[in-house]
């Protein structure tokens, strides 16, 4: 397979089964909704019943489960329906009987016709004679369709069926294939009683094979892909549909008897039957007639016979529909007719397809008897899939049978996947799914899995590379009603929204007892399921909304979830649920809730319990490596431009990029241009020489501190543990090369060369695959988080994990900011690597690192003293410019002031310089930069070593001082300084006062 | 400054406008010679000195390239072959992007002298081109060298010029250039050092600065009757120069006391032993760690972080009798030197290039300590790719042991010449001066005996 040639684009999205075969809205265009009655008042009496006929057919579609029964508007003359019309009343259909009271009615349908009114009109007689004497002597081609009352409402269903599929059979069967059954029946009497009874059990057997795992919305929807029921009066009409839609044809229903040529041929019903066989030798076909000699006629024809006198006749029918016409079990036969299994589901179709002798199935196979029978199930794409399988293409029987099944058990697979469905232990498969325990929301993070899971299905993507699997781990939701159960049962509410204190809050969550039982049960089943490393990661209802980003706020826990005895491992898991529920009410999240728009009491956790990826190297569980990409880079270097995209990885487990620890960057669309390591020198500096892995260890106690069992390793370890193989570089001190690969003498280095240069992992193409998806899904920029495990038995694909996709907050004004050329010295600073756009114009107040004073090792110093301004500002609600070396918020206090969220966001605007003697990076893959983005924060870096933008230190020097400490200092200017950021050319300046 | 420097130095910027770099050279290098040309008219009347400043061929060439979208994309190419009075032209290649005239002359024109003092014969000469290699794919960095290479081969060759790498051409870059000399010439020959193992290249290259650094501080005793034995030694830095030569102490039984890296150093009063050595060696070539490790493993180490607030450096205030700087460029000042020799260091060995500042130098000589200046200590680096040459030539691969000794015998040459030179020309034990015109003279009289070429 290509690899090249699988891009997103309007293919894939043609092709994948969300489009084309998932889109039942299409179909019935046309739908009768309001039906104009016009008849004389005497006439609709009869039709009355006591004033019921409205109920009786509303009860009548509820009946049938089918939406919207239409609406009935009655007028009594000609003249009032013209008026209806004249008032743009919307009608679909107009049924008129016999007697209107100012005009005969032909000429009143004459009338409307002539009037431009495109709307059908059906004629519904009451007295037979009237009508003979009516159809004999007078031209009813004006009307649709002519048909007679005889004491059953329902004969209005069959009309307004009639019409719809009349409207809609070509639309619906060039988009769809949908299947349509001819009924040949001149007598408008008989067809009369006959039509409503055919399309009631049309319906009735539609509906029952919609049982599988569907729910009501989808029901109703699917059901527009009934099979349409094509009235015809003569042989031509017959004939004519048959030609248009042979393909389609379900069976044909018809009457021996009746006109061709315009003249009544009694012969006509076999003639037409023999020539449908001629064309297309499967299809079933019904032929009725009062004579009872005719039977043996319609055998020699191969059709099947119904003696229309028969009490019996309805039921006959149906018998004979379920029978030949796919709406019953699919009955396994042999040539000679003899059955040899039966299958009412796709779940006993596919059981009974390993049994079934060979010849049954190439009996059914060559006549495409799986296809028309998964149609009737409105199983389209599945029988898609089967249909242009021909014996002859196979060259095994077998090889046939198994096609069979591989297909059946993989659409059914593919559906459950999907649909984030109810957790059971019967069919939670630990390979594919994600399910929910208890009601309520699922949350941010967890509707964000559940989408890209879907969007997976949808397009197919899962199996798309060959050799790798791509997956969202599986994992169970503990949605948000056991949040509020387990806070109400345990009476926390009140103590959590005013206890200021952190530990207090531990202490009392720790201690509370109650979890509710129907949560607890799942638990275990899911721990007796699952035995590998899982992660419990926070879900809240404020996380991950667009453009609120509590990104890094709650926690995240992981668990070796090895322990012998379940019950220490639910343990376990409980005291990680009760740390993730707490979070919500920590100091940290109440300050960071504080400067959004939301309420405290609002939020709600639901809980993530999801399968970690990776292997277990040597007592140390993790992937080979993890990362994130985004859809949208803030720093793009040339050729690179701002929507190629930008990917952050590192070995072992994510929390090491999200950290805002040195990560391996590069580009999707450019994997070969690796703009980070201009030198070698570069290259052993700043590429990651350390990962985080999980320790599995079996002797931990129940209480557990989380944080322990992820520990840092050097690179070495990873040598050891071969997980470098696709991933490394090898430098040759000897040599001063870098060689591709782990196999020469020298330093390991992390570079992913093997797979950017060597192509052993699809990961340019899976990810630009997925960025360009996720956008298109999301309608905005988006950001992905990943883990890849290589490390898989002999013969299993590689494990490509998806683990979080949420919306990339870009600003998104449109216009242009023109930032015009001012004179160096009446700048501040400046910088073409900008963040956020706007004009900020109201700050006066800049808290900076004095960088006299500053030095690497007493970041953490630095951090604290920004802090205490910040409180100071939050508190008198001055937004002020923040100024500091390094890269601001990673955890690494050499790299920069490892300062948190919480600790500077008040300020409206920060610079990130270089520092004097170490060129870092900004840093790109924190969940830092979301909160800035998405509170719009400007955001300036600024290198002087490499000549990229600058600031007027002096000037800062010399301003008015309010406070100072002992590296930072905060100062005031009388008018307020002018930032600019543009940020579709991340320019910005900053303008001082006056 | 003399009448005669005047002339020259107005004469160097009438015809050579805009190369500053090259003027600030030239007058360093005639200012320092002052004793040599009053004790040899024969210099001036054969205008030595008006020859020497002029490179014997330039070579400017243009370099196309198609990079990975498909884009012709064109730099300039330059080979600057300043002279071949005791050997063919030897001198690196440059890719970045500042790369021009003005500075290659000037790099080209030191070049001259570093080589004639390693006493192999090596000619000077610089090159490259304004081609960044930041962020190109391997196979615009092959597409590019082997365009730069289709030019330059037919003006180089073992016998004739023999570049090297430098910023931007590392062992990848050579690699290709080789491959593309070779193809057009069909030939296989040294025409390029710094080559791999596998392919010509010679061992000890990394080893070669640091080793050499301390077979020069060697000598430097010897002409006191020590050795290295037992000696206290200060090291800094923590790379390939500082390891080796903290290796090569103790091969010679010194005793290094500590190494140093951008966030601090280590002090261990115990001395750093060969088994230490390996920790470091693992820790910063394998495990590419801090030093501050170095200390929570060995107990006898301490620890001391950067403190930027003041402006010494406390690696150079402790008491031990030699230095060996091998970290970077001005890591030693004036109160540094002063440190220095207040705690009793009377041998300075530069292993890194210009380590010490102008106050430090002069502190030194005035101090009349044993100060090895790096174009002389440092030369070992140089000389390795003369040995690379030699060995191409002869078609062996030389053992390490039958390099080192080769090395060692070097620097002693090297030595020989500073001491021979600089009591020569009345200042005796002056390093700084012995090297500065033991690397002119030999090229001067070279240039005398060949005629007006």
């Amino acid at each position: 397979m290509n690899i090249e040639q699988v891009k997103f684009n309007k293919e894939l999205i043609e092709t994948s089964r969300y489009s084309k075969f998932q889109d039942f809205h299409n179909l019935m265009q046309f739908r009768v909704r309001d039906i104009l009655l016009v008849s004389s008042l005497y006439d609709s009496y009869i039709f009355e019943e006591d004033n019921r006929l409205y109920e009786l057919i509303r009860q009548e579609y509820q009946l049938l489960n089918l939406s919207h029964s239409p609406e009935l508007v009655q007028v009594s003359s000609g003249a009032e329906a013209f008026k209806m019309m004249d008032e743009d009343r919307h009608f679909d259909l107009i049924i008129t009987t016999m007697h209107i009271e100012d005009m005969s009615v032909i000429s009143f349908a004459k009338k409307m016709k002539e009037s431009g009114i495109d709307i059908p009109i059906v004629l519904l007689g009451y007295d037979n004679r009237e009508m003979i004497d009516l159809i004999s002597t007078r031209d009813i081609s004006v009307f649709d369709k002519v048909f007679i009352w005889q004491g059953d409402y329902k004969i209005i269903l069959g009309i307004i069926k009639f019409i719809e599929d009349k409207k809609n059979v070509e639309h619906d069967t060039k988009k769809f294939g949908v299947q349509s059954i001819i009924l040949v029946e001149d007598s408008i009497r008989f067809y009369s009683s006959y039509l409503p009874a055919v399309y009631t059990v049309v319906l009735k057997q539609s509906q029952s094979l919609l049982s599988e795992g569907i729910n009501l919305s989808h029901k109703f929807l699917r059901m527009r892909a009934r099979p349409k029921i094509l009235l015809c009066s003569n042989y031509e009409e017959a004939w004519d549909y048959f030609q248009k839609y042979e393909e389609y044809i379900l069976g044909v229903i018809s009457d021996i008897d009746f006109h061709k040529d315009g003249r009544p041929d009694p012969k006509a019903g076999l003639e037409f039957a023999t020539k449908v066989k001629e064309h297309q030798q499967d299809i079933p076909v019904i032929l009725q007639s009062s004579l009872p000699q005719n039977e043996k006629l319609a055998i020699s024809v191969d059709a099947s016979f119904l003696l229309k006198d028969s009490p019996t006749l309805l039921d006959d029918l149906r018998k004979l529909m379920v029978k030949y016409f796919s709406f019953g079990d699919f009955i396994f036969r042999l040539e000679n007719g003899d059955v040899v299994g039966r299958a009412s589901n796709l779940n006993e179709l596919e059981e009974e397809l390993e049994k079934v002798p060979e010849e049954s199935i190439i009996f059914h196979a060559s006549r495409n008897h799986f296809s028309n029978w998964l149609k009737a199930r409105t199983e389209f794409w599945l029988a898609h899939q089967l249909r242009p399988k021909k014996v002859t293409d196979f060259s095994s029987t077998n090889e046939l049978r198994r096609l069979l099944i591989d297909s059946v058990k993989e659409f059914r697979k593919s559906r459950q996947i999907g649909v984030i469905s109810d957790f059971s232990s019967e069919t939670f498969d630990e390979t594919t799914t994600f399910a929910r325990i208890g009601g309520g929301s699922l949350g941010g993070k967890a509707r964000g899995l559940g989408f890209v899971n879907r969007l997976l299905s949808d397009f197919n993507i899962r199996n798309r590379f060959e050799n790798v699997k791509i997956l969202v781990p599986p994992a169970v939701v503990l949605a948000t009603d056991v949040f509020d159960q387990f806070i109400s049962d345990n009476n926390l509410l009140e103590f959590a929204l005013k206890c200021n204190n952190d530990k207090e809050l531990e202490n009392r969550f720790f201690k509370a007892k109650k979890f509710p039982g129907y949560a607890l049960n799942s638990l275990l089943e899911f721990l007796e399921e699952v035995n590998d490393p899982i992660a419990v990661r926070s879900s809240s209802l404020l996380e991950d909304s667009q453009g609120q980003p509590f990104a890094g706020v709650y926690e995240t826990f992981m668990l070796p979830n090895n322990n012998p005895d379940i019950k220490v491992r639910l343990k376990q898991l409980l005291h990680a649920i009760k740390r993730i529920y707490m979070s919500i009410y920590f100091q940290r999240s109440k300050d960071y809730i504080k400067v959004t728009t939301y309420r405290l009491e609002e939020e709600k956790m639901a809980v993530i319990i999801q399968k970690v990826v990776g292997a277990n190297h040597n007592g140390k569980y993790y992937p080979e490596f993890s990362g994130v990409a985004k859809s949208y880079n803030f720093y793009p270097n040339p050729p690179l431009k701002s929507h190629d995209g930008i990917v952050s990885v590192a070995p072992g487990l994510g929390k090491y990029i999200v950290d805002g620890g040195i990560s391996f960057r590069f580009c999707p669309k450019y994997p070969n241009h690796i703009l980070q390591f201009a030198t070698i020198d570069d290259l052993l500096n700043y590429s990651p020489h350390e990962f985080f892995a999980l320790i599995l260890n079996d002797n931990l106690k129940n209480k557990i501190n989380e944080d322990d069992l992820i520990k840092k390793f050097n690179l070495f370890e990873a040598v050891k543990d071969g997980t470098l193989d696709y991933t490394g570089s090898t430098y040759s001190i000897d040599n001063n090369s870098l060689y591709d690969g782990t196999d020469r003498e020298g330093t390991k280095l992390f570079t992913l060369a093997p797979i950017l240069k060597q192509k052993v992992f699809p990961l340019p193409e899976i990810l630009s695959l997925l960025l360009d998806m996720g956008s298109w899904g999301t309608g905005s920029p988006v950001e992905i988080e990943f883990a890849v495990n290589l490390t898989v038995p002999d013969g299993k694909p590689k494990e490509f994990a998806l683990l979080q996709m949420r919306p990339l907050v870009v600003s998104n004004e449109i216009e242009e900011l023109e930032l015009e050329s001012f004179e160096k010295e009446s700048l501040l600073g400046k910088s073409d690597q900008v963040l956020g756009h706007g004009v900020i114009n109201d700050i006066k107040d800049i808290v900076f690192v004095d960088q006299k004073k500053f030095d690497r090792k007493n970041t953490v110093k630095v951090a604290h003293e920004i802090a205490q301004y910040n409180s100071k500002m939050l508190n008198n609600k001055t937004p002020y410019l923040l100024i500091g070396v390094g890269r601001w918020g990673t955890f690494d206090p050499w790299l920069g002031i490892p300062v948190t969220w919480e600790m500077i966001n008040g300020a409206r605007t920060i610079i990130e310089s270089n520092f004097s003697d170490f060129n870092v990076t900004p840093s790109q893959g924190s969940h830092f930069f979301q909160n800035l983005t998405s509170f719009k924060i400007g955001y300036f870096t600024i290198n002087e070593l490499d000549e990229q933008g600058f600031i007027d230190w002096a000037w800062l020097e010399n301003q008015n001082v309010i406070e100072q400490k002992e590296f930072t200092k905060h100062i005031r200017v009388e008018n307020p300084i002018t930032i600019k950021i543009n940020g579709h050319k991340s320019k910005g300046i900053i303008v001082k006062p006056g | 400054m003399s009448e005669f420097v005047k002339n020259l130095m107005s004469q160097v910027k009438a015809k050579n406008p805009s190369e500053p770099e090259f003027h600030q050279a030239v007058y360093e290098v005639a200012s320092s010679l002052s004793l040599v040309l009053e004790k040899h008219p024969e210099y001036r009347k054969e205008k030595i000195l008006e020859r020497i400043i002029e490179p014997e061929r330039v070579i400017l060439f243009r370099v196309p390239w198609v990079d990975d979208q498909g884009d012709v994309q064109v730099n300039r190419g330059f080979r600057i072959e300043m002279n071949s009075a005791i050997g063919p032209y030897k001198g690196g290649l440059r890719f970045h992007p500042s790369v021009n005239l003005g500075i290659l002359k000037f790099l080209a024109f030191e070049q001259v002298f570093k080589n004639s003092l390693t006493t192999l014969p090596m000619g000077g000469g610089k090159g490259g081109s304004d081609f960044d290699p930041k962020g190109k794919s391997d196979g615009e960095v092959m597409r590019f060298c082997q365009s730069f290479m289709s030019e330059l081969f037919r003006h180089i060759g073992p016998n004739t010029d023999v570049p090297a790498g430098d910023i931007g051409v590392g062992g990848r870059e050579i690699g290709y250039l080789f491959g593309q000399y070779k193809k057009l010439r069909n030939e296989f020959t040294g025409v390029l050092t710094g080559k791999g193992l596998n392919w010509g290249g010679s061992l000890i290259r990394p080893e070669a600065t640091g080793y050499g650094a301390v077979y020069f501080a060697a000598e430097m005793l010897s002409t006191r009757n020590q050795t290295l034995e037992g000696k206290k030694c200060i090291v800094s830095g923590s790379g390939n120069v500082a390891q080796y030569t903290i290796e090569k102490i103790l091969h010679l039984g010194g005793k290094p006391l500590t190494i140093s890296d951008s966030n601090g150093y280590i002090y261990d009063e115990a001395g750093i032993d060969h088994e230490k050595l390996q920790f470091i060696m693992d820790l910063k070539n394998v495990r590419r760690g801090r030093v501050k490790e170095y200390s929570d493993k060995f107990k006898t180490a301490t620890y001391f972080a950067i403190d930027p607030s003041v402006d010494y450096n406390p690696l150079w205030n402790h008491k031990a009798d030699c230095a060996f700087p091998s970290a970077t460029q001005n890591e030693i000042n004036g109160k540094d030197a002063a440190n220095l020799l207040k705690n009793g260091v009377y041998v300075v060995s530069e292993g890194a290039n210009m380590p010490s500042t102008i106050e430090a130098i002069d502190q030194f000589l005035n101090a009349k300590i044993l100060y090895g200046p790096g174009k002389a200590a440092n030369a070992g680096g140089v000389a390795t790719s003369g040995l690379e040459m030699s060995q191409n030539s002869l078609r062996l691969s030389w053992s390490r042991e039958e390099v080192d000794q080769r090395l060692h015998n070097i620097m002693k040459s090297i030595h020989k010449t500073c001491v021979e030179t600089a009591a020569k020309y009345g200042t005796p034990g002056n390093y700084v001066n012995g090297a500065n015109i033991g690397g002119f003279v030999k090229v001067a009289n070279a240039m005398l005996d060949q005629g007006i070429v």
